[in-house]
């Protein structure tokens, strides 16, 4: 195994997915173009082995649909994503098997992604004889220690999931998950429907899972604050693309995209006593189906000039770790505050 | 200053199939005029069940007890009749989902107007006149257009705003808000809450603001009680709140959200989870999830005491949770 | 017994409570599958047995529910004919139930044209009235219990699928069905073991309720000539034996109804009550 495939664990290069609106009869017969919802538009980034990459995004940026397509629940339609080094859409029967095994995904709603009618020791152990990762005879024994592993008392094997929280469902969630020794965990926004003082919990937990595990996270939210206080590095989506990635500090502190800048102000501080009463950003979210042309944030951006309406900004490569699809940043200007000060 | 709005010991129940349970014990608090008051609590702490007490929204075979003194009078005692013109009229209610709050087959025009004729003295072409204005008011572009679309074609922060016009149709004094901008993006939650702030002071109104946030509170409050198991645990401005909070669950909520500055660390968690309205334990509700709790706090119930001029608190031990200092500040 | 009652599992089962009407159906559909595979412990005569000297004969004590133009023990009969009837509830209903469900499970799963094809089949089926179509369908085989299954079960199982296929395409829209997809579980065991069990509660109340109409329908088609032929004893075929004397002898026609009525009831309330047992908790 070379370096650089032990670094990168999972690639994204380009990738792109829409969903076709159901069309009627009437404008399938009138041989009008079909409609589509743009969820991804050319995704690239990469995900390096031990590491969290958090995304975030408000709705509608395509963070779920990504998570979807790392795990291959979706195909993407362009690009492609690749895991040490190989196209998952290549992968098929045992190698195919092996790859769900490694990349394991967890879902948001705790009260669906069990199924109702299975009790806890059943779906932890259908997880660890489909994928014979324990002889039968000592599946019992494993059960228990997952049920450890995620702090569940033991007597939760023999429940059926309505009679747990959801914090608890996101536990059997991770247990779940975890029952086959996966690499990658693709949380999709684990704890957003949980009590704030439950979510504490299940984010501690996940870091300690984390350290113990040695496991790759992708932590997709909306949150900032939890993206944040968890990933190493993080990437801003808005509109189907990453408008900027870099490391979490640097990012938060320093942000190079109007947009980054815009939900870091929007978010509300934990401090009574710094209060701001400018809007962040003004208008909404523009349709997925009719993308704008040029910069997609250019309906939204105080600070949009000519070039934004015409050219849609690539991420600069200007400063590998910490790069920004902006035309503003891209000439060299290091930060957004730097700029507003030089203004 | 005259409080506006006077909550004192309010308690509602319902009945459920397993019998009685109290959904909200005892609560007390003021919002004096122009003033923003935030209810925090989680899932299943009464917060909600308290706005909707103050205006008798509660389905029957739901009970409310106490008294609720808007401007002198008591709206838990006085007559439908009176109570209807209180009701959208001087006090307006808006919910979190906009679209389940709105009328989906009527125009929104329409539903502004309805609202003007119902609490005001203005002819037809003053209320459509009003209605425009209204729209205009809540950021609504091209609001001449737009009064004849109906709530499906708005987004989710625009069908909010559209609630807002409603809600001020009738000039209310007080606004209660339940968890407004929970269902919204954060940028539209930020144009939202400021919108909000912005009519408080352009029209003087109070706000009582339900919310599980935390960072609403600190963005949006100028004084808070913090729920818990339907009894309010702790009251006092935000800033002090946040500054030195006297309830170990307070402390512990404040820590439950990551702050910048310290990634990957564990969090100050609660353990446990809130308990449900009919497994309530005895003593201090919050005594199996608090780590200050000693034998005291299993036998008896604290009760809300001001400890500060303006700092009202529940916890047999405040002073060792106060010194144990705040995890924001 | 302690062990059983330490086993917190085994104690939160027989704490559940079942629904008063499963239990009053599942009374009713007990007794008469009893009566129905022991027929002779019940009946005071012989089913066949004539008697001349007792024709039409009103209800007595030796008759309880009177005689009919032959004769023969009115009572005996309707115990004799839950043989024929219960027979009839099940043959006529589980193969549809059977196989409408594992298509219905399979095409609502698959989605796409599979559904679109299922999508015509069905309208192509509904499109008829029912014993329209079954009637006609006995009529090119021939009259006869196992024509009538046969007839039944051609147009039955669509009403079954149609039912599943729906709940299925709502279950695997949820992250449940997503979990085991994206751990890698293959297509047949999500449908059968995750998706199935989730969405066949529908399909196990009609089927019931099916039942309840296939004996309407057997005692129809008997009533009409086209289902069990005499002299079996077979309560549509009791009423139709007994129109010709409603006027003199309405037991004939009264009692088989009353069977009837009461084996139907029986189903519903079993269907009602299984309902209300397997909604999914939340």
């Amino acid at each position: 195994m070379n370096a650089a495939l032990s670094q990168t664990l999972i690639a994204a290069e380009e990738v792109s997915k829409e969903f076709l609106i159901p069309q009627g009869m009437w404008r399938r017969l009138t041989g009008q173009p079909r409609l589509a919802v743009h969820a991804l538009n050319g995704v690239s980034f990469q995900i390096n082995r031990g590491e969290t990459l958090g995304i975030v995004g408000e709705s509608g940026c395509g963070k779920s649909t990504l998570a979807r397509c790392l795990v291959r629940l979706f195909d993407c339609d362009d690009g492609r994503v690749r895991f040490e080094g190989q196209d998952i859409a290549d992968l098929k029967g045992a190698d195919r098997r092996a790859f769900n095994r490694r990349v394991q995904m967890i879902f948001q709603d705790p009260y669906s992604s069990l199924n109702p009618r299975m009790r806890v020791r059943e779906i932890l152990g259908e997880a660890l004889s489909v994928h014979k990762m324990r002889p039968r005879a000592q599946i019992p024994a494993r059960i228990a220690e997952l049920l450890d592993l995620v702090r569940l008392p033991s007597d939760a094997a023999d429940k059926f999931p309505h009679e747990f929280s959801g914090g608890q469902r996101q536990r059997i969630g991770i247990a779940r998950a975890l029952a086959v020794e996966p690499d990658v965990l693709v949380a999709d926004e684990l704890v957003s429907a949980l009590d704030v003082s439950v979510q504490a919990q299940v984010v501690n937990l996940l870091l300690q899972l984390q350290e113990k595990l040695h496991l790759t996270v992708v932590f997709v939210a909306h949150d900032l604050r939890l993206v944040r206080h968890i990933s190493h590095r993080v990437a801003v989506m808005y509109l189907g693309k990453i408008v900027e990635i870099g490391p979490t500090e640097g990012l938060f502190s320093s942000p190079r995209h109007p947009y980054t800048k815009a939900l870091l102000d929007a978010a509300p501080e934990l401090d009574p006593t710094k209060r701001n009463r400018t809007v962040a950003a003004r208008g909404e979210l523009p349709s997925p189906i009719n993308l704008p042309t040029g910069c997609l944030f250019n309906t939204r951006c105080p600070r949009a000039f000519d070039r934004c309406f015409v050219e849609r900004p690539l991420l600069s490569d200007r400063t590998p770790a910490h790069r920004a699809a902006c035309h503003l940043t891209d000439f060299g200007a290091p930060s957004l505050q730097n700029l507003e000060a030089i203004s | 200053m005259i409080p506006a709005l006077e909550v004192r010991n309010l308690t509602t129940g319902f009945k459920t199939a397993n019998g009685w349970v109290t959904a909200v014990k005892d609560v007390g608090f003021d919002v004096m005029p122009g003033e923003v008051v935030g209810l925090v609590g989680e899932s299943g702490s009464g917060k909600s069940v308290t706005l909707h007490s103050i205006l008798r929204l509660v389905h029957a075979p739901g009970i409310i007890e106490g008294s609720v003194k808007w401007q002198g009078r008591d709206l838990l005692t006085m007559s439908e009749r009176e109570l209807r013109k209180v009701r959208g009229g001087e006090i307006a209610m808006i919910f979190q989902e906009p679209m389940t709050a709105l009328n989906p087959v009527l125009p929104v025009g329409i539903q502004i107007e309805e609202n003007l004729s119902a609490h005001t003295a203005l002819d037809g072409r003053q209320r459509a006149a009003r209605a425009r204005e209204l729209m205009d008011l809540v950021g609504i572009p091209e609001a001449a257009r737009r009064l004849k679309d109906y709530p499906h074609q708005f987004s989710g922060g625009m069908r909010q705003r559209v609630m807002i016009a409603i809600a001020l149709a009738s000039g209310p004094k007080l606004l209660l808000a339940d968890e407004p901008t929970t269902a919204l993006d954060v940028t539209i939650q930020d144009q939202i809450l400021k919108l909000i702030l912005d009519l408080r002071d352009e029209l003087q109104m109070g706000v009582v603001l339900v919310t599980h946030d935390l960072g609403v509170v600190a963005a949006t409050c100028d004084r808070m009680a913090v729920m818990y198991a339907g009894r309010i645990v702790e009251t006092g401005t935000v800033v002090n709140v946040f500054a030195e909070p006297h309830h170990a669950y307070t402390r512990g909520l404040l820590g439950s959200v990551p702050r910048g500055g310290a990634g990957r660390t564990m969090l100050l968690s609660i353990e446990g989870t809130p308990p449900g309205l009919a497994s309530i334990p005895p003593g201090c509700s919050f005594n199996p999830r608090c780590t200050f709790a000693t034998d005291i706090c299993r036998k008896e119930t604290p009760m809300l005491a001001e400890f500060a001029p303006g700092r009202l608190v529940a916890c047999h031990h405040h002073r060792e949770v106060a010194a144990a200092g705040s995890p924001v500040a | 017994m302690t062990i059983v009652a330490a086993n917190p599992a085994v104690r939160r089962r027989a704490r559940i409570s079942l629904p008063f009407t499963l239990v009053f159906g599942g009374v009713i559909i007990g007794l008469s599958t009893i009566v129905a595979f022991f027929p002779s412990l019940f009946a005071p005569y012989d089913p066949a047995a004539m008697d001349y000297n007792a024709l039409l004969q009103a209800p007595t004590v030796a008759h309880p529910f009177g005689t009919d133009s032959f004769g023969r023990d009115v009572l005996t009969r309707v115990i004799h004919a839950y043989t024929v009837d219960m027979q009839i509830a099940l043959f006529a209903t589980l193969f549809p139930f059977v196989f409408g469900t594992i298509v219905g499970a399979l095409v609502g799963y698959a989605g796409g044209w599979a559904n679109a094809l299922f999508g015509r089949v069905v309208d192509a089926i509904i499109t008829f009235p029912f014993l329209v179509l079954v009637i006609a369908i006995v009529a090119v085989l021939g009259p006869g219990l196992v024509n009538m299954y046969v007839a039944v079960s051609v147009v039955g199982w669509v009403f079954y699928a149609r039912l599943v296929a729906t709940e299925v395409q709502v279950q695997k829209r949820l992250d449940y069905a997503d979990s085991g997809r994206a751990m890698g579980y293959r297509p047949l065991r999500i449908i059968f073991r995750h998706l199935l069990p989730n969405a066949i509660t529908p399909a196990l109340v009609y089927w019931m309720t099916d039942m309840a109409l296939a004996i309407l329908l057997g005692s129809s088609l008997g009533y009409l000539g086209l289902g069990a032929q005499p002299p079996t004893a077979e309560w549509g075929v009791q009423i139709a034996d007994g129109k010709n004397f409603m006027n003199t002898a309405w037991w004939i026609s009264v009692f088989p109804g009353i069977a009837i009525v009461i084996t139907g009831l029986g189903f519903s309330l079993v269907g009602d009550g299984l309902a209300e047992l397997l909604r999914t908790k939340k």
